[in-house]
């Protein structure tokens, strides 16, 4: 699975890299997946699974997946 | 009296007579800089209905009260005036160099009335001050005229603010710039400047605000905490490694991207114009602002060379890009270093041309009108054009130099439709279809639609996030989602409001204070008494920023705004075309009643939206009471 993390979500990323590659054996909760990296969930407001917008706290991602996870944005 | 230089300077352009005003403290407790300051001074000193080109026009360049402090973050100033693009309050604020500067010389403000009778800059070198000619910097470009002004004085560290020939021919979205980095570009107020034949505004200081501070030790140590919180609070830290730029792909995967003058939410080439786009094609360095540790100012190659005029924010990547339906990252660059050379906003200029390319699109303008340029979303070299045709006030760009309101009354037929604008000025590059605190704050903002009046509804959605936690010295600890309305959500605003126009008092950047980014309130606070060695409660601090917006809502009142002017165009209340939010809208109904609402908490009356009396006492505005009773 392919993971981006915007805005400030990078900040929480490994080595703060807003990308990283994931192998998954199978379906797994992407929360599970955000709690390991140490991302917490609360300040996840945008998730889009292959490109269609979906909800961090209930969705199921496979290992050829793409998934983009946002921080609430401001303006500015 | 600390923390100030209690001195304004009073520049007289017609006669050339040049005072010193010495502030007292009690004044000072009330009107402590920025907006307040330039506030207090408009509604007392400009004749009401005066033309905002005519040489009575009041001009003020206003410090806020921590500008130039060792503290990030706080290093902006005012201008104001009467607008010449809503007719109203006019301000804008830009950080950078120059405010600071100004301090160090000792000097909180600038008052300049009347008109030179022939193009002048004014030097300002400490307490020597002089008008000089400026003839030979006339028509020329803002790059060369600071080379100029630099040369000329004989000092390369002199900060330099001015207009740029878009403000000597009156473009009414006409802009400031000092350093050629940091704008004053809302309002017009860079067409005010060249109304008076005022170039430009040299400063040299050898001041430290330090000198001034009741306890230096401490706001130095304020200084350098939050100097190491950057790197370890994940807003600031993100606003340094990507600067604004960043919130164009997360703002399109939410249906919040302006794109083709607020049809659509969301962008089909955003790929061609995000972070990693800007990243790779055109960015070169990061920036910053005096004694500011978070750097998130851009500098960028354009035609293959380094820019003298710093890259675009995200604010013109989106003007310039997705809202005119353009995906090429070094035509938007292009774009802002036109827009800085010639001095415009690139917001109102960006907005403008996608209002003339949905006209086009509709037959209201031709290709006679537009003396052949095929002006449809996407055609990034017509846009070229018609920046520069603005700029000199040449063919189409005589038309939209006026800004979409006026042009739109012009061109007639669907145009006013086409024209995104409140009260004259053109919508920033947020849609409030998807944020509603942010059309709230399009719609009441007394310098017509802007964006910086709250900490916009996305950062209090989640009870948990960092951002509504950071809020809660302030009162705000409730998580609101960001398309509701309502007495809740109208508390939120408020209280945001009165918080950010504070910011506009002090001189802090909206990039600085929490909850937008990661200074506490607390230490905003802190940094404010140590400074002055008043010990003001948050309350008595929130009292000082909703003091300046009501002296901003009165002078708009003397204009004659009442509450129908605080309104959305008309397309907000229609649905989205694409996007994460196709088919949302504004609900027209609720607005309204959060309008009431808001209004009550306010103090001001619902059926008119002007301050009642009663409120002015309680700010302690009593001798203010007799605007609205003569309204």
């Amino acid at each position: 699975m392919k993971l981006y993390a915007g805005g400030h979500l990078t900040f929480y990323m490994p080595g703060r890299k807003h990308s990283l590659e994931i192998s998954l054996r199978e379906p797994t909760p992407l929360r599970e997946i955000l709690a390991q990296l140490g991302i917490p969930l609360p300040e996840v407001a945008l998730t889009a699974l292959n490109g269609e917008l979906v909800e961090a706290e209930t969705a199921i991602v496979r290992d050829e997946d793409q998934v983009k996870v946002f921080s609430a944005v401001n303006g500015g | 009296m600390y923390g100030t230089t209690a001195k304004i300077l009073r520049v007289d352009l017609t006669t050339g007579n040049i005072e010193t005003q010495t502030l007292s403290e009690d004044f000072y407790r009330l009107y402590p800089g920025g907006k307040a300051l330039a506030g207090y001074i408009l509604l007392t000193e400009l004749p009401p209905r005066t033309d905002p080109f005519a040489p009575e026009n009041v001009l003020v360049f206003a410090n806020g009260l921590l500008t130039g402090a060792p503290v990030s973050t706080a290093t902006r100033y005012v201008v104001s005036a009467r607008s010449p693009l809503t007719g109203g309050y006019g301000e804008s604020e830009a950080g950078g160099f120059w405010g600071p500067e100004l301090k160090m010389a000792g000097w909180e403000a600038i008052v300049v009335k009347g008109k030179a009778p022939t193009p002048v800059y004014l030097w300002v070198n400490g307490d020597q001050v002089e008008i000089r000619p400026a003839g030979h910097l006339w028509g020329r470009f803002t790059a060369e005229v600071q080379e100029e002004i630099r040369r000329e004085l004989g000092d390369d560290k002199i900060r330099v603010l001015q207009i740029g020939p878009a403000g000597e021919k009156r473009v009414r979205f006409a802009g400031i710039t000092n350093d050629l980095r940091h704008f004053n570009g809302r309002n017009g107020l860079g067409a005010v400047m060249g109304s008076k034949n005022l170039r430009a505004i040299a400063v040299r200081g050898n001041q430290r605000y330090q000198s001034l501070a009741y306890d230096a030790k401490t706001l130095m140590g304020i200084g350098g905490k939050l100097a190491k919180m950057v790197k370890e609070n994940p807003l600031s830290w993100d606003l340094q490694q990507r600067g604004t730029p960043g919130l164009v792909e997360p703002l399109n995967t939410g249906g919040i991207l302006p794109t083709r003058n607020f049809l659509q939410g969301a962008f089909e080439n955003v790929d061609e114009v995000k972070w990693e786009a800007y990243e790779r094609e055109i960015f070169t360095a990061s920036r910053t602002c005096y004694a500011c540790a978070v750097r998130c100012k851009r500098e960028v190659k354009v035609d293959g060379r380094e820019s003298p005029y710093g890259g675009p924010e995200y604010e013109t990547v989106g003007a310039f890009g997705p809202n005119c339906g353009i995906s090429d990252i070094h035509a938007i660059a292009k774009a802002n270093e036109l827009c800085n050379a010639y001095m415009l906003d690139s917001i109102s200029c960006g907005a403008t041309i996608a209002f003339a390319m949905e006209c086009f699109e509709h037959g209201l303008l031709t290709l006679a009108d537009t003396g052949g340029l095929d002006l449809r979303f996407g055609n990034a070299e017509a846009m070229l054009k018609v920046i520069e045709l603005i700029g000199r006030r040449e063919g189409i760009g005589d038309l939209l130099a006026e800004g979409s309101k006026r042009a739109a009354e012009k061109i007639g037929g669907d145009a006013p439709y086409f024209a995104m604008q409140v009260k004259g000025q053109e919508l920033a590059m947020h849609e409030p279809r998807g944020k509603y605190n942010v059309g709230i704050g399009y719609a009441v903002s007394e310098i017509g639609a802007d964006h910086l009046v709250v900490a916009h509804d996305t950062a209090f959605a989640r009870p948990e996030a960092i951002q509504l936690k950071a809020a809660a010295p302030l009162g705000i600890t409730q998580a609101l989602p960001p398309r509701s309305l309502g007495e809740e959500k109208m508390e939120m605003f408020y209280i945001l409001e009165k918080w950010n126009s504070l910011e506009k008092v002090t001189g802090f950047c909206f990039f600085g204070p929490a909850p937008r980014s990661f200074i506490p309130p607390e230490d905003v606070l802190l940094s404010i008494n140590a400074a002055t060695g008043w010990n003001l409660t948050m309350e008595e601090a929130l009292t000082i920023g909703e003091r300046a917006t009501n002296l901003a809502r009165l002078f708009n009142a003397r204009e004659g705004f009442t509450r129908k002017d605080d309104t959305l165009p008309e397309r907000l209340f229609t649905g989205l075309q694409n996007g994460a939010l196709q088919g949302q809208a504004m609900p027209r109904d609720e607005f309204e009643q959060a309008l009431t609402i808001l209004y009550q908490k306010k103090g001001w009356d619902p059926q008119t939206g002007l301050p009642t009396a009663e409120k002015l006492r309680q700010l302690g505005l009593d001798w203010a009471v007799s605007v609205i009773s003569e309204q």
